[in-house]
């Protein structure tokens, strides 16, 4: 399926857009306060994140959404990364507004994380806008829903180069900025990593990915990088649209068993927090403790 | 068997229901010739959450495959879509004809494959409904009945009230794709 082309003319629009924005939304801001400007941009100076910039990838809907919003809840400028034109692109946008509205810089910019090109631009496109680069999240995933034994040559090629290649491209792209702030990088994994879900190959993938965390933790440790995972239980995003047809049952699991995007973001969040600091090439579940359940059927 | 209890006009009635609910439109902006996508600016996961209430309001089960994917893993790869433009073989174009009748007139030689669902409409979404429940099974599987009744929009065992068995999505739509196959030695 060919790619939709990224409109450059309209990304350069947003991006002189988004970067004279945000003064005018802090200053929005500051006027509804009595106390004025100068407390509103105390208080951002006190955000955990604040005066640092992350680029989530496949972030205008769903968790990787979620997580951009926490991030910039947390005091981070954000670069918010699509893949295709159309509807993403107002997605993308009505999220970079929302990020400028909480007083925060915020640039939507278009890549297909499997194309290398894509990545390229996008990580120079939002360290040029941003200054600098201090948090990678990987979250965005495409994939089949049909068992691996039914993928077609060209599906094994999306699976493997969105998934896997697409992940380290971003890895590679990001690491020399991530270098000068001893940022982090936080991977965006699911159960499927380690549980048979009929009919998602994407759990495969998942699987290489948090080996990629552990040896990635380890590997850019001397490069002052540090790299982490979540494995996210069942979250009711569009992917669950999918899961729903396939997986018979789903619907008798307790709905307290059901993530809410925000709180696999409340992990990301704090895995690239000083909190975390002692925490390395490790997949933390996020699950309400649902893979404990599976051994008995839940 | 051909069911006589639940009818097309019957069918879109929920169809528009359910898109009402799904795209957040009025449902009076909607009528049997609709496309989902070009007139009511549906996106494919919206199709989901279409299916999914079809499904949920008659007891089937739809199609989790397009018919597309079906030729290609019926006939083999790269015999629907073209690998290097994405635009549909001459064999996909003939049979999407088919598959549309008189709607799909639209549908011509180097046609990109991203455009297929753009000639769903309301009434041909209706009619894979009526395609599905076309398939209730003689005789009840539970007592043997031969007499079926309308509860509601499911059709169920007039004499014991088990629900009716019908053929799913996937296995109708290859059924019709080596019927075709068969006929007119499309790919």
């Amino acid at each position: 399926m060919p790619e939709e082309q990224p409109d450059h003319d309209a990304a350069g629009k947003n991006r002189l857009i988004s970067l004279s924005l945000p003064i005018l939304a802090r200053a929005d801001f500051g006027q509804r306060h009595p106390g004025g400007l100068l407390p509103v941009l105390n208080s951002m100076e006190n955000q955990p994140f604040f005066g640092k910039v992350a680029l989530v990838t496949g972030s205008s809907r769903g968790i990787g959404l979620a997580i951009a919003t926490a991030m910039a809840r947390e005091g981070a400028d954000l670069v918010v990364n699509y893949r295709r034109s159309g509807k993403s692109v107002e997605k993308a946008e009505a999220l970079c507004q929302q990020i400028r509205d909480m007083g925060r810089r915020a640039i939507a910019v278009q890549g297909d994380i499997s194309v290398k090109a894509d990545v390229q631009r996008m990580v120079k496109e939002g360290t040029e806008a941003m200054g600098r680069l201090d948090f990678l999240i990987l979250n965005a995933a495409i994939a089949p829903f049909k068992p691996i034994e039914k993928l077609f040559e060209k599906e094994l090629k999306q699976l493997v180069g969105v998934n896997y290649t697409g992940n380290i491209l971003c890895l590679q792209a990001a690491l020399p900025h991530l270098e000068k702030t001893d940022g982090n990088i936080v991977f965006v994994s699911s159960l499927g990593s380690r549980f048979y879900n009929t009919s998602y190959p994407l759990g495969s993938m998942k699987a290489a990915m948090e080996a990629v965390v552990r040896d990635c933790g380890e590997s850019l440790r001397d490069r002052g990088v540090n790299m982490n995972g979540v494995c996210a239980g069942l979250v009711k995003t569009d992917s669950f649209k999918v899961l729903r047809q396939l997986w018979e049952g789903i619907e008798q699991i307790p709905e307290e068993l059901f993530l809410q995007p925000e709180e696999v973001a409340d992990v990301v969040t704090f895995l690239c927090s000083p909190s975390a600091r002692a925490i390395r090439g490790q997949t933390l579940v996020v699950d309400h403790g649902m893979s404990n359940r599976l051994y008995h059927g839940g | 068997m051909k069911q006589q209890l639940i009818s097309e006009e019957d069918v879109i009635v929920e169809m528009k229901k359910a898109l009402a609910e799904t795209l957040r439109i009025e449902e009076d902006t909607i009528q049997p010739d609709s496309s989902l996508i070009n007139d009511l600016g549906a996106e494919s996961l919206d199709f989901l959450d279409v299916v999914y209430q079809m499904e949920q309001t008659f007891g089937i089960k739809m199609a989790r495959h397009q018919v597309l994917e079906h030729v290609e893993e019926l006939f083999g790869e790269d015999e629907a879509i073209d690998p290097d433009t994405g635009e549909l073989t001459p064999g996909s174009v003939a049979l999407l004809k088919l598959r549309f009748g008189e709607e799909g007139n639209q549908i011509e030689d180097g046609m990109d494959m991203d455009e297929v669902p753009t000639l769903v409409t309301v009434r041909s979404m209706a009619r894979a409904v009526l395609d599905i429940l076309d398939t209730l099974q003689e005789k009840c599987e539970s007592c043997g009945a031969t007499e079926w009744k309308r509860d509601g929009n499911k059709i169920v065992c007039a004499v014991c009230g088990e629900p009716g068995v019908f053929e799913n999505g996937d296995d109708l739509t290859q059924a019709w794709l080596k019927k075709a196959q068969e006929e007119h030695k499309l790919f």
